[in-house]
């Protein structure tokens, strides 16, 4: 069986510093599969590079059969909604107001009028319970408002493929926890394919259904989570453990 | 001469070749970009006028970027440009007291040159660094917070949300604040001229010399300037990359950018004025 996202040898450098070096990885439909790795070690390069935000040097990436590392802008299009993405910071439009953020996907690839748009913007706000800020600023709301906001964007085209970039950074414990939940609970009630970039280990251990380990531009290891903890690999155990000092050779430290 | 002196010399040399070829591959791709920007920008207006395009932008962006560029530029255009005419003024007529003392003619070939020259170029050099560094900034600040990416991914091309209305309404208001400021300067000229040189005022306010082209030269440099700002800067900010610091530089670049594109636009339809009306000023 061939996988549901599949990276074949992917490199890519930026002004001549290689990121990635020839990196492979398959992701099955409907898993929970999480990227960890250290910073700048290419995580969140790698989740841009399947939906056409960035582009591989080399290698191949495909998606459900079909191709998707060359496809032009204007194709990407429908590739986009079928899989979204929650940004790191949460990039609501800061000239708009909650309720017009979640309407603009609806409205550019449903083609949904406005007034339409808006209704169900406002509905898709109540299921992460923000209803009563719908007609808020970005800059009104706290951060974990707005990363549920941010959600709330992204599962407004109801995707196969949710890509989440970090999205427990700077959120307390608590916020933290319900992210997570969501993110398990898009899997087992939609089939929701998920691809999580994080740091935060409790997280990854919680709810990731597979972890994919990058290290030096390539997967270093792919594992279940308790595959993880058991592994023997000196390098993730330095990961795991959080030691700084080990075999890991961390440019810059 | 040593061979080791020679071959430093050498290596010294290939690095400069190298740089400058650098550089020139840099300056190309970035030109071809800014065409790219262009381009996109007149194809985001043909898909809004002809087949009403879901752009997706929230309702009443053009008037809100209208507001933005052009009520909010207005004291700013006042206060420089009425402060550069009487500067101007009273320079020329300072001169003409020394040398002929004659200031006749001077009124309405001073109205001539704003018309033609100084009210276009100036108005569009103050709006180059105040609604250039602001659409830089802004788009710069998306850029590196993701937004634009964002906008990506909500099947939103970039250009068309961005630039376009910011387009549309900066030739609309730059062509408003260039009658405005040539207004400005001209009478802050007249006042100073009256007040400081005892000059006639209805000696100086004589339209006699102006014709039809000057007036065509005032509305092709105004609409020229009012396209070219918000396209420099838009690209600019679009280029913006890494945090705060992208954003410094894409600000900066939008500033000198547009201001370069006012200066050379002016020379360019100042020259092609000339070869048209067959070397008449």
């Amino acid at each position: 069986m061939t996988a549901f996202i599949e990276y074949k040898g992917v490199t890519k450098a930026f002004a001549g510093t290689p990121v990635l070096r020839g990196m492979n990885l398959a992701i099955d439909r409907g898993e929970v599969m999480f990227i960890i790795g250290t910073s700048g070690v290419g995580k969140s390069v790698t989740i841009k590079h399947l939906i056409g935000l960035l582009r591989i040097d080399r290698g191949e990436i495909w998606f459900d059969g079909q191709r998707v590392d060359q496809l032009a802008e204007r194709a990407l299009a429908p590739l986009r909604k079928r899989i979204g993405m929650v940004f790191q910071g949460s990039t609501l439009f800061d000239a708009m107001t909650l309720a017009e953020n979640v309407a603009l996907p609806l409205r550019k690839h449903q083609r949904m009028a406005w007034p339409a748009a808006l209704d169900d913007a406002r509905r898709r706000l109540a299921r992460v319970y923000m209803a009563e800020h719908a007609d808020r600023y970005p800059a009104e709301l706290s951060d974990g408002m707005r990363k549920r906001a941010a959600i709330a964007r992204t599962l407004a085209l109801d995707p196969e493929v949710v890509l989440f970039d970090e999205p427990t950074t700077g959120l307390d414990p608590v916020s933290a926890r319900r992210i997570d939940r969501l993110i398990r609970e898009l899997s087992a009630t939609l089939g929701v394919t998920a691809v999580v970039v994080s740091h935060d280990l409790t997280s990854t251990f919680a709810i990731a259904d597979r972890v994919a380990f990058l290290y030096q531009g390539v997967v270093h290891a792919v594992a279940t989570p308790a595959e993880l903890r058991a592994s023997a690999d000196p390098i993730v155990q330095q990961f795991i453990a959080g030691k700084s000092s080990g075999p890991m050779e961390t440019p810059g430290f | 001469m040593t061979s080791d002196a020679h071959g430093s010399r050498a290596g010294w040399l290939h690095r400069q070749i190298e740089d400058v070829g650098v550089a020139v591959v840099a300056a190309g791709r970035a030109a071809l970009a800014l065409w790219l920007v262009t381009i996109g920008t007149w194809a985001g207006i043909v898909r809004w006028l002809s087949r009403r395009r879901v752009h997706g932008r929230p309702h009443g962006e053009i008037v809100r970027q209208m507001h933005a560029i052009g009520n909010r530029s207005l004291v700013f255009i006042l206060v420089t440009l009425g402060f550069l005419g009487m500067v101007m003024t009273y320079e020329a007529c300072l001169q003409l007291s020394r040398v002929t003392g004659d200031y006749s003619q001077f009124g309405s070939q001073f109205l001539r040159l704003v018309i033609s020259d100084f009210g276009p170029t100036l108005t569009g050099l103050m709006l180059a660094t105040r609604v250039g560094a602001g659409i830089a900034a802004e788009i710069g600040s998306m850029k590196v917070t993701e937004q634009i990416d964002a906008l990506r991914m909500s099947g939103v091309l970039p250009i068309d949300y961005l630039i376009v209305p910011r387009f549309l309404a900066s030739l609309v208001m730059t062509l408003a604040l260039t009658v405005f400021g040539s207004v400005v300067m001209y009478t802050a000229g007249g006042l100073t001229a009256a007040y400081s040189f005892g000059v006639n005022p209805a000696l100086f306010f004589d339209p006699s010399s102006i014709r039809g082209r000057h007036i065509v030269l005032l509305v092709v440099k105004a609409v020229a300037f009012g396209a070219a700002i918000p396209v420099v800067a838009g690209f600019c900010g679009l280029r913006a990359r890494g945090s705060s610091e992208g954003v410094g530089w894409a600000t900066t670049a939008a500033v000198i950018g547009g201001s370069l594109a006012v200066i050379i636009l002016d020379f360019a339809i100042s020259a092609i004025g000339l070869v048209v009306t067959g070397g008449e000023p």
